[in-house]
Order: structure tokens, then C-alpha cells, then sequence
């Protein structure tokens, strides 16, 4: 091997050493300074992927939209209906934590983003939101859609973030079963990078007796999500030795996935 | 200049999207151009290409960690470590510099090949890392065709690197066929 190859690959082996072993706060500024110098170049290609995005959806036939016009308005009916229900159980609520003499401590503060690109990396599953520091978002946080929860923040930057989808096989999530003693932890499945893949629920009790299409609800424990969030429904049940596993459809389709809700605080 | 051509490859990768009727595979222009170098250029360039562009895709890609209570999510999924693209990215160079001799002379349709070899061997180690850190090893359908489409579309556009690299090179005054180059003038 020549000397200035053997000089070169010695700095190098140094080099990734070095890079292998930075502390989780120096990756962090890594990503920043490269997120910030790269701002314009992302900006310009989520705008192209939005347009492309706008473009086919406007061509999508006026008969489909206009039935779901009509679903949504029936939604919207039902949704009404459920509100003015969920007002009265909030004013019930609120009489009794006063008649209790509790302090009120729930706060639920949420921000609206668009989301302006999907799956930017290779292996994760993960969409980017224009909606970042700036809007007090930090990591962590919880993020919505109207049909249920969609992730979490990995990664906020100054003007956008970078959401951790729940068909992630990283994202995990404390869930029960409705109408059911069962919790688990759901999460996303390897190997899956179609559309809307299935969930799995690990950790439920050798004895689950789960039905199909019974809803999966977030339990609020571990410090991430909030309780009572919809995350699913039921698909299939499958047995083990020491415990049981279901597949649950996710509530959220996360190949039409447009405005999302950042939730930045529940609770104080 | 490679390493401008790298820099620029990472730009021009924000605006490929996924191809979402493909499995969502994606064209791997930074992979490709270093790959197209690496072949081009001699080894401590090829290892300062590597250490560059492994360093800088590993922060466009990299995960958080994992976090929440640890008495409720009692099995944390591990992410990749922050710089295991720096050391594949060298091996994937190392593996197209084996066959420079014959792309010295000219044969550039061997390492085009090649370079769709080596983005397949590269998701495969990528994947394998994954599966290793992560337990439970998974490999279904999805993930072959995810593999093959990836490597596929950037084999395919490897012709156009080559072809940029040899009008680079040459209007710097270089080439990068120096055999090829050689047996010309002989023969004129």
C-alpha cells in the first residue's frame, strides 16, 4: 500500500471513530447545521412536492368529490351532534372538579400545519410539517389529525419539523382496547412501505379476547401521548406462548394526510 | 471538484420524491455520484468522499432517540448510530475501486452495473444494521422489491453521472480514461 494511501485511510478510520462517538447534543447541532443550510434547497422542493400534490388531487373527478361532500356533510351532522353532547359532559366536568375544589390543570394548546413532504428518508417513516420552533414546537409532542394520532415531532427546526409517523415501527405507543382490560404497546411494522400498513399491538394478555373493529385508544401513560386519543381499529388477533399480539388498521390514512394538529401542551 | 458534485447531489436530492407506486423507493443521487466518483478518483479522495457524504446523509436521515417512560415502554427501538454511513459508504467505494482498472480503459458500462450492485449491497447492509440492532429479523416481499426498484432507478441514471463527470473532467483539462486516453494517441 503506498504511504499517502495508508496516511489517508488512518485519518479516515480516525475520522469515523470520531463521528461514531459524538454525543446525542452534537448529532443534534450536526442536523441543525445542516437542516439551516439546506432551508432554501428543502423549501423550494417541498413547494414542488405540494404543487405535484395539488395538481392531482384537482384532477381527481367531480363526482367522487362530490360525494364525499355528501359524507362530510353527514359527518359534519353527526360530529354536531357529538359536540353539543361533549359540551354538556365538559360543563358537567367542570361543575364537579369546582365542587371538588380542583384546581383546573388541563390546558390543550394545538398548532395547525401542513404537511409539505413525505418520506424524506429511506428507511423511516417520516413527513415533514411547516411548522417548527417558531411556532413553539419542540420534540416529543403529539401530532393529529382529525381521524386520530399521526406521530410525534422527531425533529423541530426553526420554521418546520419532522414528524415520526405511528406506522413507524419506532414510534411507539401505550394503547387499550375499548371496552376491554387490555393495554399494549402499538407501533408500526418492519418491512412495510405501502400507504396505510397495519400496526401491531404487542404485550396484551394470553387470554385477549379482542373482536374485530373494536377501537384502540391511547392510555396517556409513559409520558408521550395524551389519553383517549383514537389510534385504530381491531384487524386480527394472533395468540403466542406467553402473550397476545393484534394487527390494527390505523384510523388515520396516512397516504392522504394534508393538515395536522401539533399538540404542544395538555397538561402543566 | 467531486466533492462540489457531491454537495450539489445532496440539493438536488431534496427535490426527488419517492416513487409512492414503486414501494416508495427513491433514486439515491448521493449514493450514485459517490459511487460515480469513487471509481474516477484515486483512494484518499475517494475516503474524504465518503467520510463527507456518509457524515452529511447520516444528518438528513438521522432519528431522535428514543424517549417516554421506561417502565412503559420497557423495549426501546434502537435507530442506527450517527455515522455508520461514513464506514459504508467507504466500503461501497472501496468495492467500485476494484474494478477502476477496467473503467481506466474505457469500460464504463462495467461499473455502471456496478453501481446498481453496489446501492443494492448498500441497502442490504443498511437493512441488516437495522435488523440487527432491532431484533426479530424481517424479510418479506416488500423489502426485495423495495431493494431492487432503488437499485434500479439509480443504476438506470448512472450513464448521465459518467457522462457529467467525463464533461467535467475534460473541460478541466483531464480525463477520466487516462488507459482509454492513452492507447488513442498511440494508435493515432
Amino acid at each position: 500500500m503506498k504511504p499517502l494511501n495508508l496516511i489517508a485511510l488512518l485519518l479516515f478510520l480516525a475520522g469515523a471513530v470520531w463521528v461514531l462517538t459524538l454525543s446525542e447534543r452534537s448529532v443534534r447541532e450536526i442536523q441543525a447545521t445542516y437542516f439551516s443550510a439546506m432551508s432554501q434547497f428543502l423549501k423550494s422542493g417541498s413547494k414542488l412536492e405540494t404543487h405535484a400534490r395539488d395538481f392531482v388531487k384537482e384532477t381527481t373527478h367531480s363526482k367522487a368529490l362530490e360525494a364525499e361532500l355528501e359524507t362530510i356533510r353527514g359527518e359534519i351532522g353527526r360530529l354536531r351532534i357529538i359536540e353539543s353532547r361533549f359540551k354538556d359532559l365538559e360543563a358537567e366536568n367542570a361543575q364537579m372538579r369546582s365542587a371538588l375544589d380542583f384546581k383546573t390543570t388541563t390546558k390543550f394548546d394545538i398548532v395547525a400545519a401542513r404537511v409539505i413532504r413525505r418520506h424524506p428518508t429511506t428507511w423511516w417513516q417520516t413527513v415533514d410539517i411547516d411548522a417548527g420552533e417558531e411556532h413553539g414546537i419542540g420534540t416529543q409532542l403529539s401530532v393529529l389529525s382529525n381521524e386520530g394520532l399521526v406521530g410525534k415531532i422527531d425533529r423541530p427546526d426553526r420554521g418546520r419539523s419532522s414528524v415520526i409517523l405511528l406506522t413507524d415501527e419506532k414510534c411507539q405507543v401505550s394503547a387499550r382496547v375499548e371496552g376491554t382490560p387490555e393495554v399494549g404497546i402499538l407501533s408500526g411494522q418492519r418491512g412495510r412501505y405501502d400507504g396505510t400498513p397495519l400496526l401491531r399491538l404487542k404485550f396484551l394478555s394470553i387470554n385477549a379476547n379482542l373482536q374485530k373493529g373494536q377501537r384502540v385508544f391511547t392510555t396517556g401513560r409513559g409520558g408521550l401521548f395524551q389519553p383517549n386519543i383514537l389510534l385504530g381499529t381491531i384487524e386480527s388477533l394472533e395468540k403466542g406462548a406467553l402473550d397476545s399480539e393484534a394487527l390494527v388498521r390505523p384510523s388515520v390514512n396516512f397516504e392522504d394526510l394534508d393538515t395536522v394538529f401539533v399538540v404542544l401542551s395538555a397538561t402543566d | 471538484m467531486t466533492l462540489f458534485l457531491l454537495l450539489a447531489a445532496f440539493v438536488v436530492q431534496q427535490f426527488l420524491p419517492a416513487f409512492t407506486g414503486f414501494h416508495h423507493s427513491r433514486i439515491l443521487l448521493v449514493q450514485l455520484v459517490f459511487l460515480c466518483c469513487a471509481v474516477t478518483v484515486n483512494q484518499p479522495t475517494m475516503l474524504l468522499l465518503a467520510f463527507v457524504g456518509g457524515l452529511l446523509w447520516d444528518a438528513h436521515s438521522a432519528l431522535g432517540p428514543s424517549s417516554g417512560d421506561p417502565a412503559v415502554y420497557v423495549q426501546a427501538v434502537e435507530s442506527l448510530r450517527f455515522g455508520y454511513s461514513v464506514v459504508l459508504f467507504a466500503m461501497v467505494g472501496f468495492l467500485m475501486q476494484g474494478i477502476q482498472p477496467l473503467f481506466q480503459r474505457g469500460k464504463w458500462i462495467f461499473s455502471a452495473i456496478l453501481t446498481g450492485i453496489a446501492v443494492w449491497l448498500y441497502l442490504a447492509a443498511e437493512y441488516a444494521f437495522i435488523n440487527f440492532v432491532r431484533g426479530d429479523f424481517v424479510f418479506n416481499q416488500a423489502t426485495f422489491f423495495f431493494f431492487f426498484f432503488i437499485a434500479l432507478f439509480t443504476m438506470l441514471l448512472s450513464p448521465l453521472i459518467f457522462w457529467g463527470l467525463y464533461w467535467i473532467a475534460k473541460s478541466c483539462g483531464h480525463t477520466i480514461y487516462p488507459e482509454a486516453s492513452r492507447r488513442k494517441k498511440r494508435t493515432q
